[in-house]
């Protein structure tokens, strides 16, 4: 089977996944394009090496490396942001205008709202877990973290949706 | 299991992340405590909340357009790796082609119907011997809570060994085996004691693709049979079903320390 085939029979099936993260993770519809884009690219070039099952969780990791290549061009200061105790922050000053936020809370969007404010490392984490419903260990490999870290960094990410500020404001 | 072990498993039991004896344990302290209930019921709501309100995005045609044009683009960029052939020899092989895959599936369904059946009579069959171990009081032939006593002595009369575990630390220890006869060849058969309940686990060493872990019952007891890398596992006993197919499961993984 050629590249292509391959591409196409094993990746492709799972752009809307890849689309998904981008767009979790940028969280902004032209930059997601752009990274599925580059990661199709990069798919394409090393689909020979994929054997066997888990073609999603091999494609999604490859979306998360365009992504923090995008980033470290584009927004550095994402990255060093998340890197440490500002981790901890509920919500992400960059992501939401709380005026913005407020008004869209009121058409019942304050829970999206709040997982995009969320930091990136608990972000990614929440994204791989809930909506591509991933197991730890394929988590684990994603995002090049220990099951013990996927596990506490969930933990932390669910807790800042329960008590987040946005959720508060719209009850 | 008391709240400080549960406190890190809850999470993880509502991930579908533990193994299914530990997932037992959780559930009957979660029917007792409150607290550990509403944070494992929190996760649950969180999760149907996310998938209610967080929308999943989906790749706009443009996208998919995009992709496939670049993909394209490299593919043309690459010099093609075989020669076309001719419109006759791609019907010929298609239609070789489909006749194949017409005979293996029939051969398929054909086998998976004899492979169940051939379990249902095994597992008919496991649960007459283990009736007539218990009536005629012959339950055990080399009594040991040793693993490293009961495994030889099952290795020396059959043919393969069985992976033997003890797990007295999680309730259900070993009592011993004996050697059964059954479907026209020898079997080993361990005993296990879970309270007041009798488990006998017999061990085969194939891999039987028919193998569903589900608990059932057959004559009045509960029979449920795991898979594991090496053996087939089928557990006979009166005791509760959650608890067997979670037992069976935990021996499937076969993962003993020898």
């Amino acid at each position: 089977m050629s590249d292509h085939t391959r591409f196409e029979e094993l990746v492709l099936p799972h752009l809307n996944a890849a689309y998904n993260l981008a767009r979790w993770l940028t969280r902004d519809v032209n930059d997601a394009e752009d990274v599925v884009q580059d990661a199709c690219v990069r798919a394409l070039k090393y689909v020979g090496s994929l054997h066997g099952g888990g073609a999603r969780a091999w494609f999604l990791t490859i979306v998360r490396h365009a992504f923090y290549d995008w980033c470290k061009r584009n927004r550095p200061a994402e990255i060093v942001r998340d890197d440490g105790t500002a981790i901890d922050m509920a919500v992400d000053p960059a992501a939401v205008d709380p005026e913005q936020a407020f008004l869209r809370s009121a058409e019942s969007k304050a829970l999206a709202d709040a997982v995009a404010a969320l930091p990136l490392a608990y972000r990614e984490v929440l994204i791989l877990r809930e909506m591509e419903e991933l197991s730890y260990k394929e988590i684990a490999r994603i995002a090049d973290i220990p099951i013990g870290t996927v596990m506490s960094r969930l933990a932390r990410a669910r807790g800042l949706l329960q008590h987040s500020p946005l959720l508060q404001a719209a009850n | 299991m008391n709240c400080k072990q549960a406190e890190t498993m809850v999470a993880a039991h509502a991930d579908g992340e533990v193994d299914a004896l530990r997932s037992y344990s959780i559930k009957q302290h979660l029917l007792g405590c409150a607290g550990c209930a509403a944070s494992y019921q929190s996760v649950l709501e969180l999760r149907a909340r996310i998938r209610a309100e967080v929308p999943y995005f989906v790749a706009s045609p443009a996208l998919h357009a995009r992709v496939r044009a670049t993909v394209g683009a490299v593919r043309a960029s690459m010099p093609p790796r075989s020669h076309p052939t001719s419109d006759r020899w791609r019907w010929l092989t298609g239609g070789v082609l489909a006749g194949c895959t017409a005979s293996v599936f029939a051969w398929m369904l054909g086998t998976t119907v004899l492979a169940w059946r051939a379990n249902e009579d095994f597992a008919v069959a496991a649960v007459a011997t283990h009736v007539r171990a218990t009536l005629s009081d012959h339950l055990i032939e080399v009594a040991s809570s040793d693993r490293h006593t009961v495994k030889p002595w099952l290795s020396a009369r059959l043919d393969y060994s069985p992976p033997v575990q003890d797990l007295a630390n999680e309730g259900f220890p070993l009592i011993g085996g004996r050697l059964d006869y059954l479907e026209r060849r020898p079997v080993a058969t361990l005993v296990y004691r879970y309270h007041q309940h009798t488990i006998d686990v017999f061990v085969r060493p194939e891999t039987s693709s028919a193998a569903t872990s589900a608990a059932r019952t057959l004559r009045g007891f509960n029979v449920a049979q795991a898979s594991g890398p090496s053996m087939d596992w089928l557990a006979v006993s009166d005791a509760e079903p959650a608890v067997l197919s979670a037992f069976v499961q935990r021996l499937a993984r076969e993962d003993v320390v020898q």
